[in-house]
C-alpha cells in the first residue's frame, strides 16, 4: 500500500519520518547518497565558492613544484627546437617515440571526462552530477596537452602551418589521405566540442559565482556567464543544448581515439597494421581516462575538502565502471595478441618476441599494472571505496597504459621488414623531461582552473537533489526520481 | 532549423559523412589538389655549366683515370674516365673521396717550419725562404741526402727525384710505403721473375676466364688495382650465353672477394703454398685436363701431403680434388696470389706456387705490362731490405737531409723497424705532404705539395689491363686552393743552385719536363700528329695509350724444377700465442691515407658495416671460447706489441685466426683520423721474409685476452639478432 | 596513384646482386653527388647513420660453409608508395613525369610518418643541421640543395641528372638516349651491378633485363610496385 509523502516544504528540510525504523533508513540514505542528503542551495553555493578562493601554503608549494617542472618542459622544448631532434633518442628506424605515445596517452586520459559526462547524462545517471565538471576539465586540459605533442614532435615546427588548409596561391592543400590529417581534424573537433560542452554547463555556475563575488572576479564572471539570469527559457535552452552536445560529442570522442589509432594501424608497420586498433584504442583510452578521473576525484576531494560532494558511492560507481573497462581492455588486448601469435607471421612474432625478450620488464610491468592489480582488487567494494587503494590503482593504470603506448609505438618500430635495420630505442633526457613536464603542466592548469571555476557543478547537484523524493512502501523508504522528458 | 530534432541531426550528419567519404575515395586527389613539383627549378634560374677535366687518381697507385666536374672553379665530383683502359669509367670509394683531400680542413696551407720536432707548432714560412732553405740544406747535405717517396708521388716527381739523386751522387730515392708492403709488390715481382723472367707486377684478364682461383688476393677490395679488377669481375660474371664463371677464394678470413666467391676455402695462414702444390699434385696424379696439363703439373709439383693440405683448408680431400679438376679442365683458368700470403715468411714461395698454376693453361689470363716505346717507365718499388739499409744509414748519422714525399714512414713501418729513432738522427727532415701526418709531425719543414687535383703529373700504369700500356695524365682541375707549390717546381728551383743538379735538371718547371716526356711518345689512341696536339690530347683524354695492345705472347714458363711448398714460420710460440694474426687493408681507408677523409671514415666496412673504428674479427666458436661478444674490448698481444680493440664476431674467419683491419690508429693526419682506433701494424715484427728482401708483415701469432671494457661498435647493420624466424628477403 | 604510360618515363634501376661486391663506391658517390652529410661515430652507434644508399650484408650458413650476401638498398621509387599517402602535406609525392617518388624538402614539416611507413627504411631524417667542416663545403654539388634540419630526405634517382639530361636532349631536339642519364651510384659501380634506364623505352637495357628469371623485387609481397628490380645472386657449384 502506497502512502504519499506527508509533508510539503523545502526538500532539504524534509523532516525524518516518525517511525524510528524508517527514520534510520532515511538517515542512512542521506549518509550514503548525495542526492538524498539535500542542503539548501545557498549552502551548496557557499561550500563550492569558499574552496575556490582558498589557497594554503601547500597549494603554493604544489603550484611552485608543478610550475618548475612545466618550466623545465618548455626549456627542453626550446632546446630541442634550436638544436634539432638529434638530442632525442630517436633513430633511423624508430622515428616515432614517446612524443607520439604521449599524444595517445594524453588524449586517452582526456577521453573519459567528456564521455562520463555526456554518456551518463544521456543515461540519466545521477552519480555523474558532482563529478561531471572535474571530469570534463581533465578532458579539456588533457586534450590541450595532447595537442602540443604533434607540434613538439615535428622536425620543423616553424612550417607546421602547412598542415592547415589555408587557401593559398599555389592551390596547395594538406593531404586528405593522410591519417595524420584526419587525426588533426578529429582532435580539433573534439577540443572545440568538449570546450563548448563544458562551457555550456558552466554558465549557470559562473553566473552564481558572479552573484557572490566582488571586484575583478565579478567582472570576469559577468563576462563569462554571458548575462545568464536563470529564466525558464534559459534553463530550457541549456537543457536542449546540453543534450544535443552530449549526443554529438560521443561519436566525436570515438573518432578521436580511432583517429589516433589509425595513425598507427594505417601504416604497414608490423605490430601496427591491425584492424582492431580503432576500438582497442578507444577502450584503452577510456580505461586510462576513467582511472585518471578517479585520480582527479581523489585529489580534488582531498585537497578541496569536498567530502560532501564526492562520496563513497561515487568512487564505488567509478570503480565498477573501471572494472568493466579492465575486462573489456583485457579482451581486446588478448584478441590482438592471440591473433598475431596464432598467425605466426615472422615479423609480428618478432615484435612479440621483443616484448617478452629485451623489453620483458616493461611488458610484464604493464601486464601487472593493467591486468593483475585492477582485476584482482576492483571486485571488492571495500577497495573501490577506499581512497588510498583507488589512488594506487589509478596510478598503476596510468603507468601501465603509458607503457603500453610506448611499447606499441616505439617497440613495434624497432622491428621492421628488413632485419638489417632493426634498431632499439632508448629515450634521452628531452623525452623524459618533456613527458614529465607535460604531466606537471596538466596538473598546473588543473590547479589554477579549480581556483577560477566552480569545480563542482552546483546547479546539477542542486537539480538532482531537487528531483529526489522518497516514497514509503510498507516498512521501507525508497527514493524516487522525477526526471522526465 | 527550429525543429531540428536529435534524430534529424544524426541523419544529416551521417549523410554528410557518407558523401564526403564516397567523394574522397572515388576520385584521384589531384582533382582538388594542384601539385607542382618543387624539384622543377624556377624557369629563370639557369643551372651552371660544368667543366669536366680528365686526370689521374692518386688515392692509390693503381693509376685509374678520372674526370672531375668543376663548377664555378670548385671541383664538385670525381668520376671514372670512361675512355681510360684501367678503370673504364668506374671509380671506387677512395677515388671518389679525393675531393675531401683537396678541401680537407686540416691541410697545411703554406710552407711552415717546426721549431721543435713533434711539437706540432708550425710557423709560417714565405715560399722564397722555404725554397732557399731547401737549397741550403741540399747544398750542405750533398750526397748525404735521402729521398723517400710513396704511392702518392707522381711518376714525374719520382723521375725528377731520381735524376737529382743521380746527379749529386746520392743513393736512388726510396719508393716504399704501407700500400706497397700490403700489395706485396716485392714478392709478386720476385715470383714473376722466378717463373717467367718478368720482375714486374702481374696483370690478369678475368673477363673471359672461366675459373679464377684467388689465394688471399682481395682483388675486388684493396689489392693492386681493385677498380680495374672490379670491371673485369663484372664481365666475368656476365659472360656470353649466361656463363658466369667460377671464383674460388682461398683465404683465412673472408674478404669481399671471398664473399663474392662461389666457394670460399678457409685456408690456414701460411699453408697456401701447400694447397697450391696439392692442387698441382692432384692434377698430375689424376691426369686432369689432359696429358699436357697433367704433365706440366707433374713437373712443377713435388711431394705433397694431400691430407695435410685438405686439413689446412678445413675441407675434405674430395673437395680439393673437385677444385683441382675444375681448374685443370677449364679453358681459361686464372690463379691470383696476393694479400696476406705474400706477406708471410714464405711469401715469395707461396706467390710462386700459386702463380705457377697459371702456367697449366698457358697463362692465358696472366699478362705483364708491356714496356713503353720511350724510356718512360714506372718507377720501381723499393724492397724492405732497402728500407732497412736507409734506416741503418740514418741511425748511423749518415743522412743529413731526408726528403719525404707521398709516404708516411712513421706510420707505414712497424715500430720494430727503428724508424722513429733513425729519424731523430737525421739533421733535417723536410716533408712535402699535404696534411700533417705522423712523419710530417717529426719534420723540421713542411713544404706542402699541391694535391693531385691541383697539380701536374703522370703515372705509368702498372699493372696494365688487357696488355695496354698506359701513361695516365694528371693536370690541375682547379687552381691551388692554398698557398702551396708543386714539389717538382720547388725542387727544380732549389736544384739550380747546385751545379751538378742544375745540369741534370735543366727544365724551367715541371710542366716542361712532363711535356717533354709525353711528346716523345708516338701517336696514341687519341691521335695527334704534332707535339702540340699530342700534348693537348694527352690532357684532354686523360692519358696516352696505343690504339691496340702490342702483340705479345702469353708468358712462357722459364723456371724448372719443383715448387717449394713448405709452410710459413710465425713469430711466437703456438702455446703462448694461440691465434694467427691476419692483417688486411681496409677496403675504404686503404693503407691509412683514407682515414683523413670523412666520406671514407663514415662509409661502412662492407662485411662488418663498422665505420670510424678498428675492430678485431673473431670466429663465433673462438669468441664463445673466449667469452666475448660484439663490442667487448680485448687485448690482442703479439711478441712485438699489443692493441686494445673491440670484438666483431665474424662468421667468415678460421677459428684459429683473428683479423684486424689496418688504416686507423693515427696520432696525426687531421681531425678525422687522429686518436681513432688502433694501428695493428704495431703487432708485427720488422723481420725480413725467407728471401731476405720483403717485410714479413703477416707472420705474427697473437693471444687474445678479454678486458673488462665495452665499446659500442659503430655498425650500420642492426645489433639485434633477428633469430631463426626472420629470413633474408632474397 | 596509378602510373600511366602515356607520358614521361619510367625510370628504373636494376641491381645485379650477383655482381655487387659491397665495395661502397656507390655509397660514397651518392654522398658526393647529393650532399649527404657524414654521420659521426656516435650518431652511427645511436642508429642514425645517414646514407641514401646502403649495402646490407646478410650472413648465410656457418663456418666453414658461410656466405655473405650483399644487398644494395636505396629508395625503391615505388609505383604504389606507402610513404606518399601518409604525408599530411604532400612532401612525399609521386612525379607523373619521371614516375618516381619525390621528396619535396621545403614542403616537409618533419612528421616522419613516411619514414615509419617505408618498409625499406630508406628515408633519412635530418636529426641535426648538416655539418660540413670548412672548407669541405666547397665540394657541395650546386645542383642539389643541402637539406635543413628536421626534414626527411632520400634517394632521388639523381633527379638533377635526369632533368639535366632531359633539358640537354630538348635543347638538341632529340629523344633521350638509353644510358645518357646515369645516377651517381650506377656511374661509379665498378662491376656494373647497377643499371639505370627507362623501362618504358623498349630498347633500353633495363627493359631487356627486367624479364630475367633471376629478377625479383624487394618485399614484393607488400605490393609497393618498386621501380628497382633485383637480380638474384647465382652460384657455380664445385665440390661437395
Amino acid at each position: 500500500m502506497l502512502e504519499s509523502r506527508a509533508t510539503i516544504g523545502p526538500y532539504w528540510d524534509e523532516p525524518l519520518p516518525d517511525d524510528e525504523h524508517l527514520a534510520r533508513q532515511v538517515e542512512h540514505g542521506r549518509e550514503e547518497h548525495l542526492m538524498l542528503d539535500a542542503r539548501p542551495p545557498a549552502e551548496l553555493n557557499q561550500l563550492t565558492l569558499a574552496r575556490m578562493r582558498q589557497t594554503g601554503p601547500r597549494f603554493w608549494i604544489a603550484l611552485a613544484g608543478l610550475g618548475a617542472l612545466t618550466l623545465a618542459f618548455f626549456i627542453a622544448w626550446a632546446i630541442q627546437i634550436v638544436s634539432g631532434l638529434g638530442i632525442t633518442g630517436l633513430n633511423r628506424s624508430v622515428m616515432w617515440g614517446p612524443y607520439i605515445a604521449n599524444l595517445i596517452y594524453f588524449i586517452g586520459i582526456g577521453h573519459a571526462g567528456t564521455f562520463i559526462s555526456a554518456a551518463l547524462r544521456l543515461m540519466r545517471m545521477d552519480f555523474r552530477r558532482p563529478i561531471a565538471r572535474a571530469a570534463e576539465t581533465i578532458t579539456l586540459f588533457g586534450l590541450a596537452c595532447a595537442a602540443l605533442f604533434p607540434i613538439i614532435h615535428v622536425g620543423r615546427i616553424w612550417k607546421l602551418f602547412y598542415m592547415l588548409p589555408i587557401p593559398n596561391q599555389r592551390d596547395l592543400w594538406p593531404n586528405f589521405r593522410s591519417a595524420l590529417f584526419w587525426d588533426m581534424m578529429a582532435i580539433t573537433t573534439y577540443l572545440i566540442g568538449s570546450t563548448l560542452f563544458m562551457y555550456v554547463a558552466l554558465i549557470p555556475d559562473l553566473a552564481m559565482a558572479r552573484d557572490h563575488m566582488t571586484g575583478w572576479r565579478r567582472k570576469l564572471y559577468s563576462a563569462l556567464s554571458l548575462g545568464w539570469r536563470g529564466t525558464e527559457g534559459e534553463w530550457h535552452r541549456l537543457e536542449v543544448v546540453s543534450n544535443l552536445l552530449s549526443f554529438v560529442i560521443i561519436p566525436v570522442m570515438f573518432s578521436v581515439h580511432t583517429g589516433v589509432s589509425w595513425n598507427l594501424s594505417m601504416a604497414i608497420q608490423p605490430g601496427w597494421h591491425s584492424a582492431i586498433f580503432g576500438p582497442f584504442f578507444v577502450v584503452g583510452a577510456l580505461y586510462s581516462g576513467v582511472a585518471a578521473v578517479i585520480l582527479v576525484m581523489i585529489i580534488v576531494r582531498k585537497t578541496m575538502r569536498f567530502g560532501y560532494f564526492m562520496r563513497e558511492e561515487h568512487f564505488n560507481a567509478m570503480g565498477i565502471f573501471l572494472l568493466i573497462l579492465t575486462l573489456t581492455w583485457i579482451y581486446f588486448y588478448f584478441a590482438e595478441w592471440i591473433t598475431n601469435w596464432y598467425g605466426n607471421l615472422p615479423l609480428e612474432k618478432a615484435v612479440q618476441a621483443m616484448l617478452t625478450g629485451p623489453l620483458a620488464p616493461l611488458f610484464y610491468l604493464m601486464l601487472f599494472c593493467n591486468i593483475v592489480v585492477p582485476l584482482g582488487t576492483l571486485w571488492s567494494r571495500r577497495v573501490r571505496t577506499s581512497l588510498p587503494a583507488m589512488l594506487v590503482i589509478g596510478i598503476l593504470i596510468q603507468v601501465g597504459m603509458y607503457i603500453e603506448r610506448v611499447l606499441i609505438v616505439s617497440g613495434s618500430l624497432s622491428r621492421n621488414e628488413l632485419p638489417f635495420n632493426w634498431v632499439n630505442y632508448t629515450p634521452h633526457w628531452p623525452e623524459v623531461t618533456v613527458t614529465l613536464g607535460t604531466l606537471a603542466f596538466l596538473g598546473l592548469l588543473y590547479m589554477v582552473y579549480t581556483r577560477f571555476v566552480p569545480i563542482i557543478p552546483v546547479w546539477e547537484v542542486y537539480e538532482g537533489q531537487a528531483m529526489q523524493g522518497s516514497r514509503r512502501v510498507g516498512r521501507a523508504v525508497m527514493s524516487t526520481r522525477t526526471e522526465v522528458h | 532549423m527550429t525543429h531540428l530534432t536529435r534524430r534529424d541531426f544524426l541523419k544529416v550528419s551521417a549523410a554528410g559523412t557518407a558523401t564526403a567519404i564516397l567523394a574522397g575515395c572515388a576520385q584521384e586527389t589531384e582533382r582538388w589538389v594542384a601539385l607542382e613539383p618543387y624539384v622543377r627549378a624556377p624557369e629563370e634560374q639557369l643551372a651552371g655549366i660544368p667543366n669536366w677535366y680528365a686526370s689521374t687518381c692518386r688515392m692509390c697507385p693503381a693509376g685509374c683515370g678520372i674526370i672531375v666536374r668543376v663548377m664555378n672553379g670548385r671541383a664538385v665530383k670525381i668520376e671514372g674516365n670512361p675512355e681510360h683502359p684501367v678503370n673504364r669509367g668506374k671509380l671506387c670509394a677512395r677515388g671518389q673521396s679525393g675531393l675531401q683531400l683537396l678541401y680537407n680542413p686540416d691541410r697545411v696551407t703554406g710552407a711552415v717550419r717546426q721549431g721543435e720536432r713533434g711539437s706540432r707548432k708550425f710557423e709560417p714560412l714565405a715560399w722564397n725562404e722555404a725554397i732557399n732553405t731547401l737549397y741550403e740544406k741540399l747544398d750542405a747535405a750533398d750526397q748525404a741526402v735521402a729521398i723517400w717517396t710513396g704511392s702518392a708521388t707522381s711518376g714525374h716527381l719520382c723521375d725528377l727525384f731520381a735524376r737529382y739523386a743521380g746527379a749529386v751522387g746520392a743513393p736512388a730515392p726510396l719508393r716504399y710505403d704501407l700500400t706497397s708492403a700490403l700489395n706485396s709488390v716485392g714478392a709478386l715481382a720476385a715470383a714473376n721473375n722466378a717463373l717467367f723472367g718478368q720482375a714486374t707486377l702481374p696483370g690478369y684478364t678475368l673477363a673471359q676466364a672461366d675459373v679464377i682461383f684467388s689465394f688471399g688476393a682481395d682483388f675486388l677490395g684493396a689489392w693492386l688495382s681493385a677498380t680495374g679488377f672490379g670491371v673485369e669481375f663484372g664481365q666475368f660474371r656476365s659472360q656470353r650465353f649466361g656463363k658466369r664463371g667460377l671464383l674460388v677464394q682461398f683465404e683465412p678470413k673472408m674478404s669481399i672477394t671471398g664473399a663474392k666467391a662461389d666457394r670460399w676455402v678457409p685456408v690456414q695462414p701460411g699453408a697456401e703454398a701447400l694447397v697450391a702444390g696439392a692442387l698441382l699434385r692432384i692434377i698430375a696424379d689424376e691426369g686432369f685436363g689432359g696429358a699436357e696439363r697433367a704433365g706440366l703439373a707433374a713437373a712443377l709439383a713435388g711431394e705433397v701431403d694431400l691430407d695435410a693440405a685438405a686439413a689446412a683448408c678445413d675441407v675434405p680431400l674430395a673437395d680439393l680434388v673437385a677444385l683441382a679438376r675444375a681448374f685443370a679442365e677449364a679453358e681459361r683458368p686464372v690463379a691470383i696470389p696476393g694479400g696476406a700470403l705474400a706477406g708471410a715468411s714464405n711469401g715469395v714461395a707461396a706467390v710462386t706456387a700459386v702463380q705457377a698454376l697459371n702456367a697449366l693453361a698457358g697463362s692465358s689470363g696472366l699478362g705483364f705490362t708491356p714496356a713503353l716505346p720511350t724510356a718512360l717507365a714506372a718507377p720501381g718499388w723499393s724492397s724492405y731490405a732497402e728500407v732497412q739499409a736507409l734506416v741503418e744509414r740514418m741511425s748511423a748519422g749518415q743522412v743529413r737531409l731526408l726528403l719525404v714525399h707521398g709516404a708516411n714512414p712513421v706510420y707505414d713501418l712497424p715500430p720494430g723497424s727503428g724508424i722513429a729513432d733513425a729519424l731523430a738522427q737525421v739533421e733535417t727532415i723536410i716533408s712535402f705532404n699535404p696534411l700533417v701526418d705522423e712523419t710530417s709531425a717529426l719534420a723540421d719543414y713542411i713544404l706542402p705539395d699541391r694535391t693531385y687535383l691541383e697539380g701536374w703529373g703522370y703515372e705509368v700504369v702498372q699493372p696494365a689491363f688487357r696488355g695496354l700500356p698506359v701513361v695516365s695524365s694528371q693536370q690541375p682541375v682547379v687552381g691551388p686552393f692554398h698557398d702551396v707549390r708543386p714539389t717538382g717546381d720547388v725542387l727544380l728551383t732549389a736544384a739550380r743552385g747546385i751545379p751538378a743538379a742544375a745540369a741534370a735538371l735543366p727544365w724551367t718547371d715541371e710542366v716542361a719536363f712532363i711535356r717533354e716526356q709525353i711528346t716523345a711518345l708516338p701517336k696514341g689512341a687519341s691521335g695527334g700528329d704534332d707535339d702540340e696536339v699530342r700534348w693537348a690530347r694527352f690532357q684532354q683524354h686523360g692519358g696516352w695509350w696505343p690504339e691496340a695492345a702490342p702483340e705479345s705472347a702469353a708468358p712462357e714458363l722459364a723456371a724448372q724444377g719443383t715448387l717449394d711448398v713448405a709452410g710459413a714460420a710465425f713469430d711466437g710460440e703456438a702455446a703462448q700465442y694461440p691465434y694467427y694474426l691476419h692483417l688486411f687493408p681496409s677496403v675504404l681507408l686503404g693503407d691509412g691515407r683514407g682515414a683523413s677523409l670523412p666520406w671514407l671514415q663514415g662509409a661502412p666496412d662492407p662485411l662488418t658495416t663498422v665505420s670510424w673504428q678498428t675492430w678485431v674479427e673473431i670466429n663465433p666458436t673462438t669468441a664463445q671460447a673466449l667469452g666475448v661478444d660484439h663490442g667487448d674490448v680485448v687485448r690482442v698481444e703479439s711478441p712485438h706489441g699489443a692493441v686494445e680493440v673491440p670484438v666483431y664476431v665474424f662468421p667468415g674467419i678460421r677459428p684459429d685466426t683473428v683479423a684486424i683491419p689496418l688504416g686507423q690508429g693515427h696520432s696525426d693526419l687531421g681531425r678525422y683520423a687522429r686518436e681513432r682506433g688502433s694501428h695493428a701494424l704495431h703487432l708485427v715484427g720488422a723481420a725480413l721474409d725467407d728471401v731476405g728482401a720483403n717485410l714479413a708483415w703477416s707472420s705474427a701469432r697473437v693471444r687474445v685476452t678479454k678486458l673488462d671494457k665495452k665499446q659500442a661498435l659503430a655498425r650500420l647493420e642492426s645489433t639485434i639478432d633477428p633469430g631463426e624466424d626472420i629470413h633474408v628477403p632474397f | 596513384m596509378a602510373e600511366e604510360q602515356s607520358n614521361g618515363h619510367k625510370w628504373t634501376m636494376i641491381v645485379d646482386a650477383d655482381k655487387c661486391t659491397g665495395c661502397q663506391a656507390c655509397v660514397v658517390a651518392c654522398h658526393a653527388e647529393n650532399n649527404v652529410p657524414v654521420s659521426s661515430e656516435d650518431e652511427v652507434i645511436r642508429g642514425r647513420a645517414m646514407h641514401w644508399m646502403r649495402i646490407e650484408r646478410y650472413w648465410e650458413g656457418e663456418y666453414p660453409n658461410v656466405k655473405a650476401r650483399f644487398l644494395p638498398v636505396f629508395c625503391q621509387q615505388c609505383g604504389n608508395a606507402p610513404c606518399e599517402p601518409v604525408c599530411p602535406v604532400y612532401a612525399s609525392y609521386h612525379s607523373t613525369e619521371e614516375n618516381i617518388n619525390i621528396q619535396v624538402y621545403n614542403r616537409c614539416v618533419g612528421t616522419r610518418y613516411c619514414g615509419n611507413n617505408c618498409p625499406y627504411r630508406v628515408r633519412i631524417f635530418n636529426f641535426w643541421a648538416p655539418r660540413f667542416d670548412a672548407p669541405l663545403e666547397q665540394q657541395l654539388n650546386p645542383d642539389v640543395t643541402v637539406r635543413s634540419p628536421g626534414v626527411m630526405e632520400k634517394c632521388t634517382f639523381c633527379i638533377q641528372r635526369i632533368r639535366r639530361g632531359r633539358e640537354q636532349a630538348n635543347i638538341e631536339g632529340r629523344p633521350l638516349e638509353d644510358g645518357e642519364i646515369i645516377p651517381a651510384c650506377a656511374q661509379a659501380c665498378p662491376t656494373d651491378a647497377l643499371v639505370f634506364g627507362d623501362k618504358w623505352d623498349e630498347n633500353s637495357r633495363v627493359a631487356q633485363m627486367v624479364p630475367s628469371e633471376r629478377q625479383f623485387k624487394l618485399l614484393e609481397n607488400l605490393g609497393t610496385e618498386p621501380a628497382v628490380y633485383y637480380l638474384k645472386g647465382g652460384e657455380t657449384h664445385v665440390g661437395e
